[in-house]
């Protein structure tokens, strides 16, 4: 049996299931005789001072600086908040609650009440704020913990949530994963996890009963799932998987926290490609240099309605958080073609790749771009965004979109709502953008190139196309021109350019990418570290020799010998 | 009563860690201090209730206090909503 969920934190772990249960409390609802108050409000305060030790006994262990050490301190610091004694106190007085029955209340209110800020940051620590209720409750209950002080195997946590405070008590060296039913994807324990290295993944909504404490499991959090006692030949796959995951890891570490510059100084702006904000807040950890591409129309792939201006402003506000000034660039939604969307009623066509997609469609429907186009502009109020548009051919489309955004900040003004500067860009994937670049590169910051498409196009070759595959090669001397065609051009103008298809995540390709004067490359997280390795054990000087040889080339076969003989 | 109005400039606003240092910073004066945001009132000294004020970047703050320490504690909440980030 297996239970899928979202990764915050990648890896494969085995172990043996234990359930952290501070979230199942019983609690009586029923109210209290009026001569227990005053002995449910000691109870109350014993339950904080037992609290504040534990914490305070965890927080010698720790660097005063770390960014775990300063949460407990504001943790110690609810629990020693007069207004929130008082509170509590109140209500068991008043409404004649139990002690338990009154933190909740307080603490749900106290929850609720940062969920309805319209600040994402904050919402977000609503989650923190209601665990540490939990906890309070379980101090109550005489129940701290547990279980966990006397680990001596490989576990794998299983609980409701973990708020950073009980993350820091963990006996991290017999932890091997977490897998936790809720948790916000920029929660702090998120982070936490991923810089421990422990695997985690979260919204997994296993069924606690099925799972008894000390259950074999596994947890793949390379691809979303955990396995509930685990079938032999399933375990064995996944031992191999952890072994070559384990020495691929290992031997790419060293390139996390370094630039991707090669041996003579030449530095490459490494940013990566995301789809959701789970894969935004891993960016700064894998060391990327930001986001080359984030690809908006994933959001609405699993929704049945479009998310609003304001829904939308808080992801990219989010996203801006999680970053935290690295690059980070948006495509507007590329709809069309093979990226059908359940909440749009899109026309069937008989060629969606030659029809109405990416810009195409959202000038055709301003209303829905406008939406976009406003939530980025607001956000852009809180860090920079470089904001590009794809299937852009002509100058001509470019005076449509910048007329639509002149519109959307005259709006914004009127509105008095503030606004920020952006960096304008297109992905070039037709060849008319590249034989047009001229005209366009005036009113551009940056141009990206979209290789899966670009190839696509100039083959005029379907890439879906199963009978196709040897006509839609993923190097060909054609595009080698194109790109060096988008390259001169681009440079001439003081234009940054950047390449973000998948040539861009083939290790392979690095020296001769960078070779031919690409300021940027935009690859999959996961091949980062990959791609980071090849840059840096080479050397600008022999990848310019290796581009200029393989420009020359006039065969598939002789090109693609060229790259393997590299090296 | 004494009392001052600031803009809240950090990017993202007072979240957990710089409103705790500001609750530490409150706590060490005799007297109050209160801090006005989008229509709500709290007690610099109470983290609890701080967070729910909303401190966005951009927002302004009104920031008061009476008593005798009133001018020096007002001074050293707005200088830390202005500065911490």
């Amino acid at each position: 049996m297996s239970i899928t969920g979202i990764i915050v934190s990648s890896g494969i772990a085995f172990g043996k299931a234990l359930h952290l249960n501070h979230c199942e409390n019983h609690l009586d609802y029923r109210p209290i005789p009026l001569s227990r108050i005053p002995l449910q409000q000691s109870k109350f305060l014993k339950a904080l001072q037992a609290l504040k030790q534990q914490l305070s006994l965890s927080q010698t262990k720790l660097d005063p600086e770390s960014e775990n050490y300063q949460l407990i301190e504001a943790d110690l610091l609810l629990l020693d908040d007069d207004e929130l004694i008082e509170q509590v106190k109140e209500a068991i007085r008043t409404l004649q609650l139990s002690a338990s029955v009154a933190v909740e209340r307080i603490f749900a209110h106290q929850a609720n009440e940062l969920e309805s800020l319209d600040d994402p940051y904050l919402a977000n620590r609503a989650q923190d704020v209601r665990c540490l209720g939990q906890r309070i409750v379980t101090a109550i209950n005489g129940r701290l913990e547990q279980g966990l002080a006397d680990l001596n195997e490989a576990t794998i946590l299983l609980a409701q949530d973990l708020t950073p405070a009980e993350f820091a008590l963990l006996p991290k060296e017999h932890i091997s994963g977490i897998v936790l039913k809720t948790g916000g994807l920029t929660s702090h324990t998120a982070i936490l996890a991923r810089a421990a290295g422990i695997p985690a993944m979260l919204s997994c909504q296993f069924d606690a009963e099925f799972i008894p404490n000390d259950t074999p499991l596994v947890l793949d959090a390379l691809n979303g799932e955990l396995y509930v006692n685990p079938e032999p030949e399933q375990q064995a796959r996944l031992t191999v998987t952890l072994h070559h995951e384990q020495a691929r890891r290992q031997a790419l570490q060293t390139y996390r926290n370094v630039p991707a510059q090669t041996q003579d100084g030449h530095h490459v702006g490494l940013l990566a490609n995301v789809g959701n904000l789970n894969e935004i807040t891993h960016v700064k950890d894998e060391g990327a240099d930001g986001i080359g591409l984030f690809r908006t129309e994933f959001m609405l792939m699993h929704t049945s309605t479009l998310p609003d201006e304001k829904a939308q402003y808080n992801l990219y506000c989010e996203a801006l958080h999680a970053l935290g000034g690295k690059t980070f660039t948006i495509r507007t939604l590329d709809i069309g073609a093979d990226k059908e969307l359940p909440c749009l009623c899109q026309e069937i066509e008989d060629n969606p790749a030659l029809g109405q997609r990416g810009v195409r469609y959202t000038l055709a429907h301003p209303e829905l771009f406008k939406t976009q186009l406003r939530a980025i502009l607001r956000a852009a109020n809180h860090g920079p965004i470089r904001l590009m548009f794809p299937m852009v051919n002509q100058v001509e489309e470019l005076d449509e979109i910048f007329k639509l955004i002149a519109e959307c900040q005259d709006a914004l003004e009127d509105e008095e709502k503030g606004y920020g500067e952006l960096s304008y860009g297109i992905v070039v994937e037709t060849p008319a953008a590249v034989l047009n670049l001229a005209s366009m590169l005036p009113r551009l910051d940056f141009v990206s190139i979209g290789t899966n498409d670009l190839t696509q196009y100039a083959m005029a070759a379907d890439r879906t196309n199963p009978q196709l595959t040897k006509d839609y090669p993923s190097l060909s001397p054609a595009i080698l021109h194109l790109i060096n065609m988008t390259i001169t051009q681009a440079k001439a103008a003081g234009a940054t350019v950047s390449l973000c298809g998948e040539l861009a995540s083939s290790p392979q390709m690095a020296p001769l990418l960078v070779g031919m004067g690409l300021d940027e490359l935009s690859v999959n997280l996961s091949s980062l570290l990959e791609v980071k390795a090849a840059i840096c054990q080479g050397e600008l000087a022999k990848f310019s020799v290796l581009a200029q040889t393989a420009m020359q080339q006039n065969r598939l076969s002789d090109l693609q010998q060229c790259i393997t003989n590299y090296k | 009563m004494y009392e001052k109005s600031v803009t809240i400039t950090a990017k993202h606003g007072i979240h957990t860690r710089p409103a705790a240092l500001l609750v530490k910073e409150a706590k060490t004066f005799d007297c109050d201090v209160l801090v006005e945001c989008n229509g709500k009132q709290a007690s610099a000294k109470s983290l609890f209730k701080l967070q729910t004020l909303g401190l966005y970047h951009g927002v302004t703050v009104r920031v008061f206090a009476e008593g005798e320490q009133a001018q020096a504690a007002v001074e050293k909440v707005s200088s830390l909503l202005i500065t911490l980030s």
